[in-house]
């Protein structure tokens, strides 16, 4: 595989709604936050050029509305997708409880060809806030009851721990655009031509 | 007309040219010269989507962006032009068309060719804006990029088979998948069915020395729209667009190939309304319903907890 070649990385963001999805993609593309809440509206995503192991690859970061029900985003936003990235609210502890469904969804509606190696990464967002609802023990529990997962505390308002959850987000996915394109790689041509002349070839051998 | 290949056979297809007449319509005073033109309409709806084809489109090409954002409102104009072999032939052939259909301004997604007319279009009115916003699609800001400035001259008396081989020298076909083969095919058949004048009049446009300059273009709003797989633009190409365009939104696809409207019509689609979604409410809308749902009240407030199994709005369904 060529190294040469850039990267595109498609990237996920889901979660319930107001806990921080789209402060999370702004403090991290933009380095902005705004205190002011904005439901967001239908689906929209950044793009940002980052280096993961001196490789300049391009994040496509998609977020989403927490209310939206999947079905409405339709096959062409998860085609292709790289990396899930799903948050809670670390003083809600109803959204951490949602995000077992979000994860079983996303694995629906993706079909990504390998579930269980999926790269997932889970961020508890929130934590500049006093009213911790979920501890870390519990959601880091859960992560490894899920093969694993990497597990991040943010505050996208204190810009804590968002660009290593980002940097992680950006390698696992580049793992798994990898991995894909090796799946993709078409078997060699097979050349109608060479067999006719491997033929030919015993054919003359015959004639000898 | 006998299209042969699996996408003019499909029922997208048959639906198209059954539900949508293909109008000819005539601006300069040479009658024999029409614009190929799809409206999906409605005519009420005077800020539409103009989609421009690359040399070897025909208006047809954008029967799957006709087609899918109709059924949100959106008012699509699939036009071919007439062979016109200069810039200012176009441009003027162009304003003719768009006063013809009585249009306020317009939104322009244009491919490859398409997309640069589409640029200096809107450089040349920017003073009379005709254009509100430039979806550019595997496309380029200087001609200087096909090497071919010097011969451009003489594309006029090239017989069509040698045309036709310069343009099919592009159409990679090794390693492709099945949509990406699919939208080969069908471009092939729409190659065919050009004529040498159409084919050496858009080669020459393609070819002869000419760039954008993007600077003028500062204000407006742009998504640009590329597919990084091997296509026919190199990436030096594609780097030289953003450089350009510094404002615009960058919609990436991964794969394509040179036909991304053919091949990933429900990626295109989303990124086209993605784009059009922010004119909403406003009187540069593209669409006669709104694009962006309102959220029912209750979501606002912050405190507000919203399961997400509720039954919600589509928003972003692409039919």
């Amino acid at each position: 595989m060529a190294s040469r070649k850039k990267v595109l990385l498609k990237v996920i963001i889901l979660g319930d709604s107001g806990v921080g999805k789209t402060s999370l993609m702004n403090q991290f593309v933009n380095k902005k936050f705004s205190n002011q809440y904005k439901a967001t509206i239908g689906a929209d995503f950044l793009t940002k050029e980052v280096i993961v192991d001196d490789r300049i690859v391009t994040m496509q970061i998609w977020d989403t509305a927490g209310q939206e029900r999947f079905q409405s985003l339709g096959m062409a936003f998860f085609r292709g997708a790289d990396c899930c990235v799903l948050v809670f609210d670390v003083t809600a502890p109803n959204t951490f409880k949602s995000l077992e469904s979000w994860r079983d969804e996303f694995l629906i509606q993706a079909s990504p060809r390998d579930p269980d190696n999926f790269p997932f990464v889970i961020l508890g967002n929130k934590v500049d806030l006093e009213n911790r609802g979920v501890s870390a023990k519990r959601a880091q529990q859960w992560c490894q009851s899920k093969n694993d997962l990497p597990y991040f505390e943010t505050s996208a308002k204190e810009a804590v721990n968002v660009e290593l959850a980002f940097q992680t987000i950006a390698r696992n996915a580049l793992a798994q655009e990898t991995e894909a394109e090796l799946y993709n790689e078409f078997p060699d041509q097979i050349k109608l031509n060479a067999n006719d002349n491997a033929r030919n070839r015993d054919g003359d051998n015959c004639a000898c | 007309m006998s299209y042969m290949s699996d996408l003019s056979q499909s029922n997208e297809y048959l639906s198209f040219r059954s539900s949508i007449p293909l109008r000819k319509i005539v601006v300069d005073s040479d009658g024999s010269k029409a614009w190929r033109i799809f409206d999906s309409g409605p005519k009420s709806v005077r800020c539409p989507l103009i989609c421009l084809p690359p040399v070897s489109g025909t208006a047809d090409v954008f029967f799957l962006q006709v087609m899918g954002l109709a059924s949100r409102g959106v008012r699509v104009i699939a036009a071919e032009p007439p062979p016109y072999w200069n810039m200012k032939e176009w441009i003027d052939g162009f304003k003719r068309l768009i006063d013809y259909l009585e249009l306020d301004r317009i939104h322009i997604y244009g491919a490859s060719l398409g997309g640069f007319m589409a640029q200096k279009f809107a450089e040349l009115t920017r003073n009379c804006p005709r254009v509100a916003s430039l979806v550019l699609c595997n496309t380029f800001t200087d001609t200087s990029v096909f090497e071919y400035n010097d011969s451009s001259a003489l594309f006029w008396l090239l017989p069509s088979l040698v045309l036709k081989r310069m343009l099919m020298g592009n159409f990679t076909t090794d390693k492709v998948d099945k949509r990406i083969a699919e939208s080969i095919d069908f471009m092939v058949e729409r190659l065919e069915s050009l004529n040498q004048s159409e084919l050496a009049s858009r080669l020459t446009l393609n070819c002869s020395p000419c760039y954008i300059q993007p600077h003028l273009l500062n204000n407006m709003p742009i998504t640009i729209m590329d597919v990084w797989d091997e296509s026919a633009l190199s990436s030096r190409v594609r780097e030289d667009l953003y450089k350009s365009y510094p404002q615009a939104k960058l919609a990436h696809l991964k794969s394509g190939g040179n036909f991304p409207y053919l091949s990933r019509s429900d990626e295109v689609n989303l990124h086209l309304l993605i784009h059009l979604r922010q004119f909403d409410g406003t009187e540069l809308s593209s669409s006669y319903l709104s694009l962006v749902p309102q959220p029912k009240s209750g979501n606002n407030s912050e405190q507000a907890t919203v399961s997400y199994f509720n039954q919600r709005d589509k928003f972003v369904k692409i039919s």
